[in-house]
């Protein structure tokens, strides 16, 4: 005779906490199947139930000069932006970790500024700026206001890699003969890229995504992505513009498993 | 005789001269005229059509900026060097950027020849600049939910359409703030009888409100309301689209919804400038983006196609019925009235 299976007791907490993420997720993922059932709905407008399955939302957007430019402008500047962060972002938080500089904490804060201030602010700012030195609204000028932005992403997520790093192995390898660039790009750079790249996934996002800051810094055919859809939802509701966000959703998503697979973010997930 | 040395140096002052003279003629060759635009349609028509004939017969690129918000911009940029030459806004805020000393109180058949040609409204006193089209305010509604076609702006009060009613957030959108005006002439002394307006508004709850016209034109034809604020133009560009939608035209009026064109007074290219303006009177260029986008053509002399001249404000008869609203005063008013209408439709 077969003995029974183990019958778990009723666990009210572990099913609470189940439940909770179920709603997390599906609080998360709702607005993504809402968007995705518009982009492909025929209707010209939001309806439910949707009629039919159609593509003709992505051809439209696809199909349209404007909107395209628009998009290489996003991933060309977004792709600047993430380098650029990456390099200020990381070096700075090597600063703050192991400088010893004096004032570090308000050296912290100050480069963490421009997540406090509301970023139409920051744009408005930076648009006047701009136009007060006379440079006009050039596409490194918008780069710079992106990097401004993105930048203490990076330097938040390698500053906690660095909270955890195990700086004796940085002595070991001195111990053993390595010169300082050779402790850093061998022994240090490999232990914290999870976090500089991790950082430089939300820079990416941040600058593709990048709404208030770029309102007022593109120009008359250099606009960003999200600025052409503000534009052209105040004339046409369609689902061109779900279509370009469920674009826009699926590149961000490309991002970040073509970093997982360069990188291996989940090292810094388990850190 | 002349020395090697003093040669190079006629020769370098020479250069000199070249190169200062220099940005000047590039200037008359290339110059950019900045303006601003709408987009959809009308930005695909002006972009593919119109845009491109003025550049050709003026010699010049236009730079047309699409990217809203249009008001801060110019407030940002020098007075002396503006960021636009053309303002193009609707009319409210043509007022406020009056007031701010952005835009030329006037534009005359002087500076721009074919607004002498314009109905009388384009250049009334309720208009800074020039109004280039206007469409109607009045109301939208579905023909297949059993309403009859609304008559009066009262219509829209009715019991039938509680939550099915449309109107606009009133502080950021100019269909929305004509509409509160229209309530205080309707149903107290006049447009600026706020009192009354504040007390119609309440009445008109539940209402479903929307920031843009474009919004507005989706909930009508999703059938997400059944009546709704909305200017003819919006329904009327689904003409021949098989949409059970219309459009109606109140008794006591119809609100005018101006698309108004401005020269900035410290603009570098003001002949330019006034040279566009006057282009985008001509009567073809009139008939051409009036029937594109279903705008009622400013100048008198656009003779527009049976099925558009039935339907738009092409005659003295017709304008006769626009109602033009006082924005000047409004923006004196705007930040209370915003705080009372957001507590109104708030609760």
């Amino acid at each position: 005779m077969s003995a029974l299976p183990n019958k778990q007791p009723f666990d009210a907490g572990r099913a609470a906490y189940l439940a909770l993420n179920v709603a997390l997720l599906f609080f998360l993922l709702a607005p993504i199947v809402i968007v995705l059932v518009f982009a492909l709905n025929p209707t010209p407008y939001i309806s439910f139930p949707p009629v039919g399955v159609s593509l003709r939302w992505f051809d439209k957007f696809f199909g349209s000069a404007e909107f395209m430019n628009a998009l290489w402008l996003s991933l060309w500047v977004a792709g600047c932006v993430l380098v650029l962060s990456i390099l200020i972002g990381g070096a700075s938080a090597l600063a703050l970790a192991r400088g010893n500089l004096p004032g570090r904490a308000f050296l912290t804060a100050f480069f963490m500024s421009p997540l406090m201030l509301p970023a139409i602010l920051t744009g408005l700012a930076l648009f006047q700026s701009y136009l007060l030195i006379g440079i006009g609204r050039p596409v490194w000028g918008l780069i710079m206001a992106h990097t401004l932005v993105a930048v203490p992403y990076v330097i938040r997520t390698t500053l906690a890699v660095l909270h955890n790093f195990d700086r004796r192995i940085e002595e070991a390898a001195a111990v053993l003969g390595a010169s300082p660039v050779r402790v850093f790009f061998e022994v240090t750079l490999p232990l914290i890229r999870p976090g500089v790249f991790a950082g430089g996934v939300f820079a990416f996002i941040v600058s593709f995504d990048q709404f208030p800051v770029s309102l007022f810094l593109v120009v008359p055919k250099g606009e960003t992505l999200p600025v052409v859809l503000f534009n052209y939802m105040k004339f046409d509701l369609d689902g061109a513009i779900a279509a370009a966000s469920m674009v826009s959703i699926l590149l961000a998503l490309s991002v970040v498993l073509v970093l997982e697979r360069l990188i291996g973010l989940k090292a810094y997930v388990k850190l | 005789m002349i020395s090697r040395r003093k040669a190079l140096r006629a020769g370098a002052g020479l250069a000199a001269v070249g190169a200062l003279g220099a940005p000047a003629i590039a200037h008359a060759e290339t110059a950019t005229l900045k303006i601003t635009t709408w987009g959809g349609k009308w930005g695909d028509i002006m972009k593919a059509t119109v845009l491109p004939a003025f550049e050709k017969e003026f010699k010049c690129t236009v730079s047309a900026d699409q990217a809203f918000p249009f008001m801060p911009k110019l407030q940002t940029s020098s007075k002396t060097d503006p960021l636009y030459d053309v303002f193009h806004t609707n009319s409210n805020e043509q007022w406020s950027a009056l007031t701010e000393g952005l835009v030329m109180p006037k534009i005359t058949a002087k500076e721009v020849p074919n607004v002498a040609d314009v109905y009388p409204y384009a250049v009334s006193d309720k208009i800074v600049g020039v109004t280039i089209f206007t469409s109607a305010i009045g109301l939208g509604y579905r023909t297949d939910k059993g309403l009859t076609k609304p008559t009066s702006w009262k219509d829209l009060a009715d019991p039938k359409l509680a939550g099915a009613r449309g109107g606009y957030l009133i502080p950021v959108n100019s269909l929305g703030q004509a509409h509160l005006m229209m309530l205080g002439k309707i149903y107290g002394k006049g447009l600026t009888d706020l009192d009354a307006a504040y007390k119609a508004l309440e009445q008109l709850k539940p209402i479903k409100l929307v920031d843009f016209t474009g919004q507005m034109e989706k909930m009508l034809l999703s059938g997400e309301v059944s009546e709704g604020v909305i200017h003819d133009s919006g329904v009327y560009r689904y003409d021949g689209q098989n949409q059970a939608v219309d459009f109606a035209s109140p008794s006591e009026g119809v609100l005018s919804l101006e698309q108004v064109l401005n020269v900035t007074p410290g603009s570098k290219l003001r002949e330019l400038a006034f040279g566009y303006i006057d282009y985008m009177l001509r009567p073809d260029v009139q008939k051409m983006l009036a029937e594109a986008v279903w705008y009622s053509p400013a100048n008198k002399k656009v003779k527009l196609d049976a099925k558009y001249d039935a339907k738009l404000l092409t005659t003295e008869a017709k304008v006769a019925t626009l109602i033009q609203p006082d924005w000047k005063w409004y923006n004196e008013r705007k930040d209370d009235i915003d705080a009372r209408v957001t507590k109104i439709l708030k609760s």
